[in-house]
């Protein structure tokens, strides 16, 4: 039992503690990765370098990463709730769209960016070919108009079928008993959406807005696919992955981008999560 | 209505890359929206699959992930029975640092350095090696809370008939908390499938590459060629449907049902 348990929690911490922990470490020092270079603690300067234009970046990622999680979150819960709301039913139809919408979840995001590269190519693509019926052009994912949003959208589409089983989930937990009642007192579905389905639902919204922010904070895989953070889509951590293993090769000041954005990501997860938690109790007496 | 709207909205785009997978050059160039119908070519599948040498980067994605969501899930059995049991002080604080694990952040600058320090860089163990973690505290949550459901009386009868901890855990345990064994490895599987980040960090050599970095790569390296890369797509995307049509049932069972509970 002993050597079992010391086992698991060994690699856990050797690989998923000591790495959380060790990007203060690194945060702290010039580390390269290059063969033959000698590694110095530096101090803060890595964090004082955020703020001034030697290295310039951090202010704009910062505005990026912002746009990027509200869009993100709102888009992804938004239409997330629709699409349960309409495949939450037991029919075979339903059944199968609830797979339709779930697939872009096990394709991952290199087989999702790629599909939609395809879609948005600017000189044979769908997308081109529909603004083209109106004199329009675009470069998508080359445009620094269209590219934040596109990529807005991708994550999105790849994760809603997640958001959407969430809410599917939230909706079946509630009690039909309450809906009996509600037929009897002769409410309208409009009234019983927004005063019985959308209060009830509240602990799946805590769930699906709390993941959509922490996700939408941290992730930048599909980003890295779509446009490599170029065209203003360059968030913080597209911006500590480019600074550490992009030509610059600085993992001292990675780490450091890394650390301010997870720090950035409790600040707003945890007054969220109280807030979204207290929401919960108003709405469930 | 509805339902067309999200039939248009999430398979038209797949459909639109699989009828390109069949597109000649020529056809694309002429008339792209168009199905080649009259044309198909399903050579695009070969010349894709001895261009971006799908054959290795498919064994090699399927060596790692399972391999590696294999070891995460009996590491997460292995922890999950005795904090489940309680079978020893602080199996609370053990089962909530686990837990929080969930949350970390995969902090990929500082897994380079560990990498490099531990020869684990570049090379297909310390890559399976460095997989194994991000699968284990999803496990540590479903499979502490499936053995809690399992009466306790089956251990105390088991033990009495001498059976030891492992040959236990085996042949009573697993069988029990199948669902949750399951579960366990399909999101471990997909997580190391589906990584693109961590082959372009901890991989340089070209002949361990995973399907992932080995289509972004062919993608980048033949701009032109997009109805070669639409078959790419599809051949990279099959093990993947497949593998979801055979086991959806129980993974968007545990997904609904699962993420509010945790």
């Amino acid at each position: 039992m002993w050597v079992g348990l010391t086992v698991g929690l060994g690699v856990y911490v050797l690989f998923g503690v000591a790495p959380a922990i060790g990007n203060l470490a690194v945060s702290f020092t010039d580390y390269s990765g290059l063969a033959g270079s000698t590694t110095h603690f530096t101090g803060f300067v890595n964090y004082t370098a955020m703020a001034t234009t030697e290295r310039p970046g951090f202010v704009g990622a910062l505005g990026a990463t912002v746009v990027f999680v509200v869009g993100v979150t709102l888009l992804q819960n938004a239409v997330g709730l629709i699409l349960a709301h309409r495949l939450v039913g037991n029919t075979r139809g339903a059944a199968l769209m609830r797979l339709l919408v779930f697939l872009p979840v096990v394709l991952g995001v290199t087989i999702v960016g790629l599909i939609w590269i395809l879609i948005f190519n600017p000189q044979a693509g769908p997308a081109a070919g529909f603004l083209g019926l109106f004199g329009a052009s675009s470069a998508f994912f080359g445009s620094s108009g269209a590219a934040m949003p596109l990529v807005i959208l991708v994550q999105s589409w790849q994760n809603v079928g997640f958001s959407a089983l969430v809410f599917i989930g939230g909706l079946r937990a509630i009690n039909p008993e309450v809906y009996e009642a509600a037929a009897i007192d002769g409410i309208r579905p409009w009234r019983r959406l927004t005063s019985i389905t959308f209060p009830l639902l509240a602990p799946s919204v805590t769930v699906n807005v709390l993941l959509a922010v922490v996700g939408s904070f941290t992730t930048y895989n599909l980003i890295y696919v779509l446009t490599d953070g170029q065209n203003g889509t360059n968030t913080l951590g597209m911006l500590a992955f480019t600074s550490a293993f992009g030509s610059s090769a600085d993992l001292g000041y990675g780490a450091a981008v890394s650390v301010a954005l997870f720090v950035l990501t409790l600040a707003v997860a945890l007054p969220l999560l109280a807030l979204l938690r207290r929401r919960e109790r108003r709405l469930l007496v | 209505m509805a339902g067309a709207l999200i039939v248009l909205l999430f398979l038209l785009p797949v459909l639109y890359v699989v009828m390109l997978a069949f597109e000649s050059p020529a056809h694309f160039l002429r008339s792209p929206l168009i199905p080649p119908i009259a044309s198909p070519r399903p050579g695009n599948f070969r010349s894709a699959w001895a261009q971006a040498g799908l054959g290795v980067e498919l064994a090699n994605t399927a060596l790692y992930s399972i391999l590696a969501a294999g070891l995460a899930t009996v590491l997460a059995l292995l922890i999950a029975f005795p904090v489940g049991r309680r079978l020893m002080r602080g199996a609370g604080l053990i089962y909530s640092s686990v837990a929080v694990g969930l949350f970390l952040p995969l902090a990929i600058i500082p897994l380079f350095v560990e990498a490099r320090y531990l020869d684990l860089w570049n090379n297909r163990i310390g890559y399976i090696v460095l997989h194994v973690e991000p699968g284990i505290p999803l496990g540590v949550v479903l499979l502490t809370a499936a053995i809690a459901s399992v009466p306790k009386e089956l251990d105390e009868a088991a033990f009495m008939d001498g059976a030891g901890y492992l040959r236990y855990l085996w042949s009573v345990m697993v069988p029990l908390v199948r669902p949750g064994l399951l579960i366990t490895f399909l999101y471990g599987l997909l997580g190391v499938w589906n990584d693109i980040i961590g082959p372009v960090v901890l991989l340089a050599n070209p002949n361990l590459f995973p399907i992932t970095r080995g289509i972004y790569q062919f993608y980048g390296a033949n701009e032109r060629e997009r109805t070669l890369l639409a078959a790419a797509i599809v051949v990279a995307s099959l093990p993947l449907v497949v593998l979801f049509a055979a086991t959806q049932r129980q993974l968007i069972q545990a997904t609904a049902v699962g993420a509010v509970k945790a």
